[in-house]
């Protein structure tokens, strides 16, 4: 008896089997799964269709399960007639239909887009022939649990002894400006590499050819290897671009090869240079950081190649213990994911994940089912009637199931082309925001994702069309004949709805605030000035390579800043000395982008919480910034060459810093300190004395220092920094015009001071700080369509109740105004219930809004008349708006007549 | 009886000692071509060893080998009797009726 593989050959299948089959047989059932996978792989049907036999096993299972652990009726097969009807549904209600599909749309999408994102995060795949295959092999410290990327000798040894893994190869960073043939110059993201590279990949050249091992001799031609991107963008798409010869920092090189579309092994690169480093050059743990990469050979696992590894590191450890007896070999998937959440395993946050979103699915769909249970309510005499003539329970929880999947499979749609634009667009803000991602980060969705909306989607109608199904057929809605004349009324709006009204009017009224809050803060920091003529100033970041990362020697920190500063000033007096520039000075941080916050005391100060003290965002500039960005020095004075020196402590203020932290005044000579000086921004906990006293000489007028809603303050300090005292700098150039054209010839400048000095991200300085507020504008965006979304469901739901409770007491309005009842009063009193829901929602949700902000963002607002008084206002408002909701249904109840309602009676 | 509890006591009875949810699955599948989950096939069989049909017995996996534990299951008497008179009683049903039937089907 053979025992079962224990590896399924389907992780995420297997995972979300584990997640929708429950009970006694579960393990039985995901076992049988995987067995009959592997069967069906071995009878030689394709990956793509076992996938699909395994996955309706497991839906169908899934469903089996339930139905018996539930003892809910049998489930008997859906015909093409219940999705007719449930066309005409969607046809026939259309408000229901958009209300209820925008929401489930934008579950699934939200589902959807996240669930790929989390994936690629956490299990990425390499989309290259094989590329599960693709292996990283490395030395891990024992000692420290970090990579020893000094391992070239290792990497000789790796690839004459290794037969497990196969086409090793090694790579490390080049980051160059690369001059083409027009002279102009540009920095790109490069990489030195072994020819093995493009053998591990296995992609052919879209013109030319890749490296071979001849290129890496240190006698052979220097060339290099173009991506398609650059290939397009630098050099027009010229198809005669081989043998043209580039610049890449100081070397000459022939290009040789253009890469297609969507190559950037090993991550993100654009170009590709032969990597010259003989390893037998090398004692072990020396030479210049690699990383090494191969393949595994056929037929070859992880643990095999592991196995072998060890071997050799044991060997290694034995000849050279004073350099590797605390190294550990290993090999691992070369995509593996870096992601790393505290005291969570990444297939418990991919689990975990998973989970969340589907109940997320499940509470946005508990909506619509409230909307769905009213429509069919609407449908009662139908449904008796067809009950009567003989259909079981199972029938018609069916039918109705079947037409909450023909709303989801429209809202599945919708909601896979809303979550791929999202995808996308968020990949997009990441790339503008300055992250690379990975070639492997795909913008579209994968197939897993695609299966697991498809999950999503039946989960959500089972929520949506079989819980209200259930409750429209349950014993107590049950009745005879009779109900199907409207004579009698058996179904009612018990607590499991009542509970969905309350719970999300108040979600909705917590939520809503919070998008009106960031959308005022977005107004804010959008309307806001940035204290200077910033269309006048480019930006750009200067960057400088260490003597060790270039693989000649080692250099000290000091040493590199110290070459650092010296090339840098000499830019800069350059840069100065070009036409049409009025000033150059640099920064840590420019207006208009992110500044660090701390925590101060300003001696003589009380602040609001003495425990905290006050707190101000930081600044490091230049000594001449100032003056360059004509920022007038309202008291005191600004930097100079003194305030460098090492005993010279002193800082400027800004404007808001003097209104908003010392109460006006003039500032100068007074002293302030950081309450955490070894992590200014972090809350101060007294266990560490505060750090040292820094005068205040002087108040600039206000320059934008933030740029985030979430905290926006502009109390401001500035410290002096002399140019090599950190890396990398932004510089600002003043120019009245011309600035775009003169980007080259600030590259052309630092290429020539030094070709290991690059510039990057040159753009006018307004055009910076609205690159910033790209990711505030994302979320913004995202949470204004939840917003709406919120409110619709909100109101649809409080709607669906009134329609519910006028269509089921029709009659007794009818009669209690036959009987001389005021007619208000006996509206009055039917709605008291309804009202009475969204009432107690909305004191909820404002209640759960006040001790969020108390108790999350307690230490950024200050309690205050104003702002009660505007949190009742909201109040009322919300109040108000789902009482609109009301109205329809008031009016029709209002306009009953007694003898149309008594005429039902028949 | 249903006749899918019908089927799945003739696959019991056909595969003896290797009957397991894998295996009972398949030989329906190959022998009327209908294909059943394996929820329905475990439920089924659960419901039918509650009814005493048929009898069950664990099977870990070999040890020293992760894996996942089975489940066999074998025929009682009662199982075997229930099956028979089902059958007959089909039969019984069908009888001389079955040539006419023939003949309409293949109208």
């Amino acid at each position: 008896m053979a025992a079962r593989d224990p590896d399924p050959p389907h992780g995420i299948l297997s995972r979300i089997a584990a997640l929708l089959i429950r009970g006694p047989d579960a393990e039985l059932i995901r076992g049988d799964l995987d067995d009959l996978q592997a069967r069906d792989l071995a009878r030689g049907i394709t990956p793509w269709q076992a996938r699909l036999r395994y996955a309706r096993n497991m839906v169908a299972s899934a469903l089996r399960v339930a139905v018996v652990r539930l003892r809910l009726p049998d489930v008997p097969r859906i015909s093409a007639l219940d999705f007719k009807l449930g066309f005409r549904m969607l046809v026939r209600y259309p408000g229901l239909t958009l209300v209820g599909g925008c929401a489930f749309a934008f579950a699934l999408a939200v589902g959807a887009g996240t669930f790929e994102f989390v994936t690629d995060l956490v299990y990425p795949r390499i989309a290259l022939d094989e590329g599960d295959r693709i292996v990283e092999l490395r030395n891990i410290d024992t000692t420290t649990r970090e990579p020893e990327r000094r391992t070239l000798h290792d990497f000789g040894v790796w690839k004459a002894e290794l037969g497990s893994v196969v086409d090793i190869g090694a790579f490390r960073e080049l980051d160059r400006n690369l001059t083409d043939e027009e002279g102009r110059l540009e920095p790109v993201l490069g990489v030195e590499m072994t020819a093995a590279a493009f053998r591990v990949a296995r992609v052919k050249p879209l013109l030319g050819r890749t490296l071979q091992e001849a290129d890496e001799q240190p006698s052979a031609a220097s060339i290099v290897i173009i991506g398609f991107g650059l290939w397009q963008n630098r050099f027009g798409a010229d198809p005669e671009v081989v043998g043209q010869t580039v610049r890449l920092g100081n070397t000459a090189a022939t290009v040789v090869g253009v890469m297609p579309e969507g190559f950037a092994f090993p991550y993100f690169h654009e170009l590709w240079a032969p990597l010259r480093l003989n390893p037998l050059d090398y004692a072990r743990s020396a030479g210049p950081e690699i990383r090494v990469f191969g393949r595994l050979a056929d037929g070859v696992t992880f643990a095999e190649a592991n196995a072998e590894l060890s071997t050799i590191g044991r060997r290694a450890a034995l000849d050279s213990p004073e350099t590797h007896e605390r190294l550990r070999p290993d090999v691992r998937f070369f995509a593996v994911s870096e992601f790393d959440v505290s005291g969570i395993s990444l297939s418990g946050f991919y689990s975990t994940s998973a989970l969340f979103l589907a109940m997320f699915v499940v509470v946005v769909c508990a909506n619509v089912a409230l909307l769905l249970f009213a429509r069919t309510a609407t449908r009662e005499s139908e449904l008796v009637l067809r009950n009567a003539l003989g259909a079981s329970r199972g029938r018609i929880v069916t039918q109705l199931f079947a037409e909450a999947v023909v709303l989801g499979a429209v809202a599945l749609v919708a909601g896979l082309g809303a979550a791929t634009i999202g995808h996308r667009w968020a990949i997009g803000v990441l790339a503008q925001d300055g992250m690379r991602l990975p070639f492997w980060f795909s913008d579209s969705l994968s197939p897993t994702t695609v299966w697991y909306a498809v999950g999503l989607t039946v989960l959500g109608a089972c929520v949506a069309g079989v819980v209200p199904a259930l409750k429209a057929t349950g014993k107590g809605a049950r009745g005879g004949p009779g109900r199907a004349t409207g004579s009698t009324s058996g179904l009612r709006m018990g607590g499991l709805w009542t509970g969905v009204i309350v719970t999300q009017v108040a979600l909705t009224v917590f939520f809503v605030p919070f998008v009106i809050i960031l959308g005022i803060q977005m107004a804010q920091i959008g309307a806001t000035e940035l204290g200077f003529p910033a269309e006048e100033f480019l930006s750009v970041r200067v960057e400088m390579d260490p003597k060790s990362r270039l693989g000649e020697g080692a250099e000290s920190r000091g040493d590199f800043l110290a070459r650092f500063g010296e090339s840098y000033r000499e830019l800069q007096r350059q840069v100065a000395a070009e036409p049409g520039v009025a000033g150059v000075a640099f920064a840590l941080q420019l207006p208009g982008t992110y500044y660090r916050r701390g925590w101060i005391e300003v001696e003589g100060v009380a602040p609001p919480l003495a425990e905290l003290g006050h707190r101000a965002q930081m600044g490091t500039v230049d000594t001449d910034f100032f003056d360059v960005l004509e920022a007038p020095v309202l008291a005191g004075r600004g930097f100079d060459a003194a305030d460098l020196e090492s005993g010279a402590r002193v800082v400027v203020v800004n404007e808001s810093f003097v209104d908003g932290i010392l109460g006006g005044g003039n500032p100068v000579g007074l002293r302030l300190r950081y309450l955490n000086p070894t992590d200014r921004g972090s809350l101060p906990s007294g266990d560490q004395p505060p750090g040292s006293w820094y005068e205040i000489v002087g108040v600039v007028q206000q320059l934008a220092m933030t740029i985030d809603p979430d905290l926006p303050l502009g109390h401001g300090l500035y410290h002096p920094m002399a140019a090599g005292s950190e890396h990398p700098v932004r510089m600002a150039v003043h120019m009245k015009a011309g600035l775009a054209a003169f980007a080259p010839r600030l590259r052309e400048l630092a290429a020539d001071i030094d070709p290991a000095l690059r510039v990057y991200e040159p753009r006018p300085l307004d055009g910076v700080a609205a690159d910033a507020m790209l990711a505030y504008e994302a979320w913004f965006r995202v949470l204004i369509i939840g917003g709406v979304i919120a409110l619709l469901l909100s109101n649809g739901g409080i709607y669906s109740v009134m329609s519910f409770t006028v269509s089921r007491r029709t009659r007794e309005i009818g009669i209690r105004v036959a009987l001389g009842a005021d007619r208000h009063r006996v509206i009055g009193a039917i709605f008291s219930r309804a009202i009475t829901q969204v009432g107690l929602g909305v004191l909820v949700g404002v209640g759960l809004f006040v001790v969020f902000l108390l108790q999350v963002l307690g230490s950024t607002i200050t309690p205050s008349v104003t702002g009660a008084a505007v949190v009742l206002l909201y109040m009322a408002v919300m109040a108000g708006v789902c009482t609109i909701a009301c109205i329809v249904p008031m009016r029709r109840a209002l306009g009953v007549e007694p003898t149309e309602a008594l005429r039902g009676d028949g | 009886m249903g006749d899918l509890e019908q089927l799945i006591l003739f696959a019991v009875l056909q595969l003896g000692d290797d009957a397991c949810g894998v295996t009972i699955r398949e030989s329906i599948e190959d022998r009327t071509g209908r294909v059943i989950s394996s929820g329905a096939v475990y439920t089924t069989l659960g419901r039918l060893e509650s009814r005493q049909l048929v009898v069950s017995r664990a099977e870990e996996a070999e040890p020293g080998r992760p894996g996942r534990p089975r489940k066999y299951y074998n025929l009682r008497p009662a199982g075997a009797r229930s099956l028979l008179h089902a059958y007959s009683a089909l039969q019984a049903r069908a009888g001389t009726l079955l040539p006419d039937l023939t003949d309409l089907a293949e109208q």
